[in-house]
């Protein structure tokens, strides 16, 4: 299996810090909106777990309504904000299709959870690149 | 065949203080064509479980940092394991019993059911015992 760097060249630049273990029982999108019991994805299939409210589709609308769903809503930037909880949505640069979904922590660090592999912390352009794309869209809400 | 006997270029790269990425390439590059020199692929994929081993290992590596289901299932080496058709549904159950894992795709491409009730998708845990249980059922597994 490649190394993480090998995987994320830009996690190289400003460093990660591992925060779980390898687990395939939830991905980044569940992550992002705190759930660690569940898959998260919009699948042809119908086999994974998707909220009913949402339209099934594989495109950053969907994403969006996703996460608006959960109280966010589209902002511009990616600094931190203490009232505020921030997700980023990742896009393939070629497809425009969801990749990934990575939340703010504190000091305006990201954690995210790389497909079925570990959770991390790191900055916010460290999981940008070939596998995940670019950021396509931040959104934000209050802190509860 | 006795892979004992496959030369192994290890101990001269271990022997060098750094690796660079091409070296690395190249090694692997290397390993594969003394390994297919004395197995061919055509040879050992004739064998079920040993071309559903490699193909697991090839999916499993280059999937395994991805959230997409559809994109995991995509992949080619996924799709050659469906290919395999009913014989990889032992393999695949046997697979889930040792290591929980995206096989549920695969599963209801090659038989057409899906055990898994409606509450239960996402839950890696209750999906993969619900396929297990279906496998036990169905005599795949004892």
């Amino acid at each position: 299996m490649p190394t993480l760097v090998e995987l994320f060249p830009n996690l190289q630049e400003k460093g990660y810090d591992l925060t779980s273990p390898e687990t395939p029982f939830y991905n980044c999108i569940a992550w992002a909106a705190g759930d660690t019991s569940r898959w998260w994805w919009p699948d042809y299939n119908d086999q994974y777990y998707w909220p009913p409210a949402i339209p099934r589709y594989e495109n950053l609308q969907a994403f969006i309504l996703l996460f608006k769903n959960m109280g966010y809503s589209v902002c511009e930037d990616t600094e931190y904000e203490d009232c505020f909880e921030k997700i980023a949505i990742y896009v393939d640069d070629l497809t425009g299709k969801p990749t990934h979904a990575a939340r703010q922590v504190a000091y305006g660090r990201w954690t995210s959870k790389l497909g079925s592999l570990v959770d991390i912390e790191h900055d916010i352009n460290g999981v940008s690149g070939r596998r995940y794309g670019s950021i396509a869209a931040i959104m934000k809400r209050p802190k509860a | 065949m006795n892979y004992a006997l496959v030369p192994s270029i290890e101990h001269d790269l271990a022997a060098c203080p750094a690796i660079s990425e091409e070296a690395k390439l190249l090694k692997l590059r290397a390993e594969q064509l003394l390994a297919d020199y004395y197995k061919p692929l055509s040879t050992r994929w004739a064998n079920p479980t040993i071309r559903f081993s490699d193909l697991k290992e090839e999916w499993e590596r280059e999937t395994a940092m991805l959230s997409s289901i559809n994109e995991i299932a995509m992949h080619p080496a996924y799709q050659q394991i469906i290919g395999i058709g009913p014989v990889a549904v032992s393999l695949i159950l046997y697979e889930m019993s040792k290591k929980p894992n995206h096989w549920f795709w695969a599963l209801k491409s090659i038989t057409g059911e899906d055990p898994v009730p409606s509450r239960a998708k996402g839950n890696i845990g209750e999906m993969t015992e619900a396929w297990l249980n279906w496998g036990r059922e169905q005599r795949y597994l004892r």
